[in-house]
């Protein structure tokens, strides 16, 4: 096979299948289920971006009384569901609503590599690495890039749908579907009230609750 | 495969229609052939991803996007459709269709052993006189030829068959039937009902009648309340084909069943005025293959029993199979639906509940009935929903990062109250299916082509239900925060029906009063395609009801010598 200037950047398909064998080994996903056959290259990420993704999504949901979700390799799933258009991501976005966007982050059919954009948005937030900030200031360089696309007129903003993919990546892990919330396939039965107490968790396996969000 | 294989009667389509029909005739005693386009399922081993977990799934349960826009971008579209239950939709790649310019039409489809029985909602109501005599009333379509009093010991019988869990409520509108315990309402719908009723006493919110088993029924499993039927239910707790009709079917000794079995045409013999047979090719090999019998039911599903009638004209029947009407195609119709509202629904915060119960609540129809009291429409809707407490999803929404963030997801969130509207659809000539000549499938079969809108009726009935949604969730107490009064797609509903309407009179029907053809005797069409009107209820509870007075008709009348 012919270089192109993407393998040059140190991407091999072999370390993705590595990368994707731990994370399947992480999370009890089959491999079959996360290769990336028909990836186009130039989505392949560098070994210090999926260290971003990882990083980003443990300080969206930290590590508390039960693990984050970079912990349990919710970044590689966001890099797996971004491959294959989860979430609408590999819908095209106009440059008119996405005024947060370069176009050297949009492919030709107009869809938006987001890992690419998140990687210089938050260098640029973050004055240059925002791998090197210590935890507090990557959870601030977030927050802030959060509140920008949670406030009006925000919708379209990238970072909402990067973040719905870090919330699916982790409440429908084992340990995020079962450990920090409660999992039950099989209930057996239907209570109509019960009372709830405080600090009780939610049914990851309330399959309408989750649905109508 | 003999080439002359015979049979009593012929079955086309194993779905929520074509089950019953195989069932009523095979225990009558008739040798009964059924013919299912799609692969075969088998009841409990064949339901791949039941037990499955999300973290089980390669993509979470949520499926492979990508995939779903290049092969199953109708199907996925589904509210049932996921990465566990992909496999019981059609390919829409595979299976085309077409359109004419203009039509938005969503067909969902399920071809395997059971079709969309598998995947159905599981809704189960009873239509009125309200309903059988809307074409009469306001001259929209034409007359049915039956009235509640003809159907209403064949839902008794099938209710007592499949199992339907609901409460009584004795409303004319909505007819009470042979029911199993009714799933319970929780507390925001218990309260959201007594305020509605409180202020409309005509306006009765009750649990969904729903084909669950809330209590072991005929051999079949109780309902877990897992609410993950589509994937196929090895407890047997909800009906489908797979875990009722088919059973009772194979249990006489008289049913052959083939799958994979694509029916091209329906043989007449135009010198006797009989349909002799049925020509089908298989899916896997391409090879062709025929039987011969009797009778034959079609039960493809509404617009699939239209596209074969239409597929099967003849030199006699240049129009298509029983079309010396030429209606046949014409008045096809789905229910316009659309969410009225979604409302907040604050005082609740010290309760939940526990376990998934399989159906939502509804709230009758109660406009147009004694009083003509609808804007710019003549006839229902009714809507269906219920409350639900939010789950992790509604984090997609909200601000925030960090501890704080994750921990105001632990727990269930705000009770809202949902009400999707479904209204009547009026049965109009120029809503209607043809042949597309230009376009066939990779059988090499013509493509069925939909031609499909929406009238003023349907949006002004719509635009009522959002009025009054809004206007009843606010009286109850909620804050609605959204709502719509524009139709999905055509098909949306998953209740497309009508194409080979039941009436009086031979000249502008395709079938008579027992679902029977005009024109050829031995041949009757008892799924969807027969409806004469849409009422605003689900309908398949209807199709099973006429399926079975149809194949009761039919043995009294092979019995008899005269067909």
């Amino acid at each position: 096979m012919p270089e192109t200037p993407e393998q040059s950047t140190g991407w091999q398909r072999r370390d993705f299948l590595a990368g994707a064998a731990l994370f399947a080994l992480a999370v009890g996903i089959p491999v079959a289920g996360v290769t990336l056959s028909d990836l186009d290259e130039r989505d392949a990420p560098t070994e210090r971006q999926r260290l971003m993704m990882r990083l980003v999504s443990q300080a969206v949901l930290p590590a508390t009384d039960t693990p984050g979700a970079g912990d349990v390799g919710v970044g590689d799933f966001v890099i797996v569901a971004l491959a294959h258009g989860l979430e609408g991501t590999r819908e095209p976005v106009g440059s008119a609503e996405m005024p947060w966007t370069f176009p050297e982050y949009q492919r030709p059919d107009g869809s938006l590599r987001y890992v690419n954009w998140l990687e210089a948005t938050l260098d640029r937030s973050a004055n240059g690495d925002f791998i090197r900030q210590d935890t507090d200031a990557r959870t601030r360089t977030l927050a802030k890039l959060d509140s920008e696309a949670f406030a009006e007129g925000g919708d379209a903003h990238p970072w909402r749908k990067l973040k719905a993919l870090i919330l699916t990546g982790y409440y429908t892990s084992r340990v995020g579907g079962s450990e920090e919330l409660r999992f039950e396939l099989v209930p057996g039965r239907y209570d109509p009230v019960v009372p709830l107490e405080p600090g009780s968790r939610a049914w990851s396996s309330d399959w309408t609750g989750v649905e109508f969000g | 495969m003999a080439a002359d294989m015979q049979f009593d009667a012929i079955v086309v389509g194993s779905g929520i229609s074509g089950g019953w029909a195989a069932k009523e005739l095979t225990e009558a005693g008739l040798k009964v052939l059924m013919l299912e386009r799609g692969r075969d399922i088998p009841h409990q081993t064949g339901y791949e991803t039941e037990m499955k977990k999300p973290w089980d799934m390669p993509f979470r349960g949520v499926g492979n996007a990508e995939l779903y826009e290049r092969e199953y971008p109708v199907q996925m579209l589904n509210r049932h459709f996921t990465e566990y239950t992909q496999g019981h939709f059609v390919n829409d790649a595979e299976n085309p269709y077409a359109t004419k310019a203009g039509t938005d039409f969503n067909w969902f489809r399920s071809y395997n052993l059971g079709g969309r029985s598998l995947t159905w909602g599981r809704q189960s109501y009873r239509w009125s006189d309200y309903d059988f005599e809307a074409n009469k009333r306001d001259g929209h379509g034409t007359d049915w030829p039956i009235r509640y009093e003809d159907i209403a010991p064949w839902y008794d019988k099938v209710e007592d068959f499949i199992g339907v869990a609901g409460a009584a409520e004795g409303l004319d509108q909505l007819p009470d039937g042979q029911f199993l315990p009714a799933w319970p309402l929780n507390a925001v719908e218990q309260a959201t009902r007594e305020r509605i009723l409180g202020n409309w006493p005509e306006r009765v919110l009750t649990v969904g009648r729903t084909a669950n088993l809330t209590q072991p029924h005929r051999g079949r499993g109780q309902c877990q309340a897992r609410s993950i039927c589509a994937r196929g239910c090895s407890y047997g707790a909800y009906f489908s084909t797979q875990s009722s009709t088919l059973p009772a079917a194979e249990a006489t000794g008289n049913l052959t069943l083939i799958t994979d079995a694509v029916v091209e045409k329906v043989d007449y013999d135009a010198a006797t005025g009989r349909v002799t047979g049925v020509r089908w090719i298989d899916r896997k090999n391409g090879t062709r293959a025929q039987a011969t019998a009797r009778l034959i039911f079609l039960n493809a599903g509404s617009f699939n029993s239209v596209h074969l009638m239409l597929n099967s004209a003849t030199e006699a029947m240049p129009n298509g199979l029983a079309n010396t009407s030429g209606v046949l195609g014409t008045h096809i119709m789905d229910h316009p639906s659309t969410l009225s509202a979604i409302a907040l629904m604050p005082g609740f915060e010290d309760v939940t509940s526990y376990g998934n119960r399989p159906t939502g609540v509804v709230i009758a129809r109660y406009r147009n009935m004694d009083e003509m009291d609808g804007v710019g429409h003549t006839r229902g809707y009714s809507y269906q929903g219920g409350a639900l407490q939010s789950g992790w999803t509604r984090g997609k929404r909200e601000a925030g990062v960090g501890t704080d963030y994750k921990a105001s997801l632990q727990p269930p969130g705000p009770w809202r109250v949902v009400l999707v509207a479904f209204a009547d659809c009026v049965p109009r000539a120029r809503n209607r299916l043809t042949l597309d000549r230009a376009q066939s499938d990779p059988l090499g079969i013509p493509q069925l082509n939909i031609d499909f809108a929406f009238g003023k009726e349907e949006h002004a009935a719509l635009a009522q239900a959002k009025a009054d949604a809004a206007e009843m969730l606010t009286h109850a107490g909620g804050r609605v925060i959204m709502g719509f009064d524009r139709p999905g797609p055509g098909g949306s509903a998953i209740h497309e029906m009508g194409g080979a309407r039941m009436g009086w009179d031979p000249a502008t029907s395709v079938l008579n009063r027992w679902s029977q053809a005009h024109d050829i005797p031995n041949l009757f069409v008892t799924d969807g395609a027969q409806m004469s009107s849409s009422a605003c209820q689900n309908p398949s509870l209807t199709y099973m009801a006429l399926t079975a007075r149809a194949a009761d008709r039919a043995v009294d009348l092979l019995r008899s010598g005269a067909i």
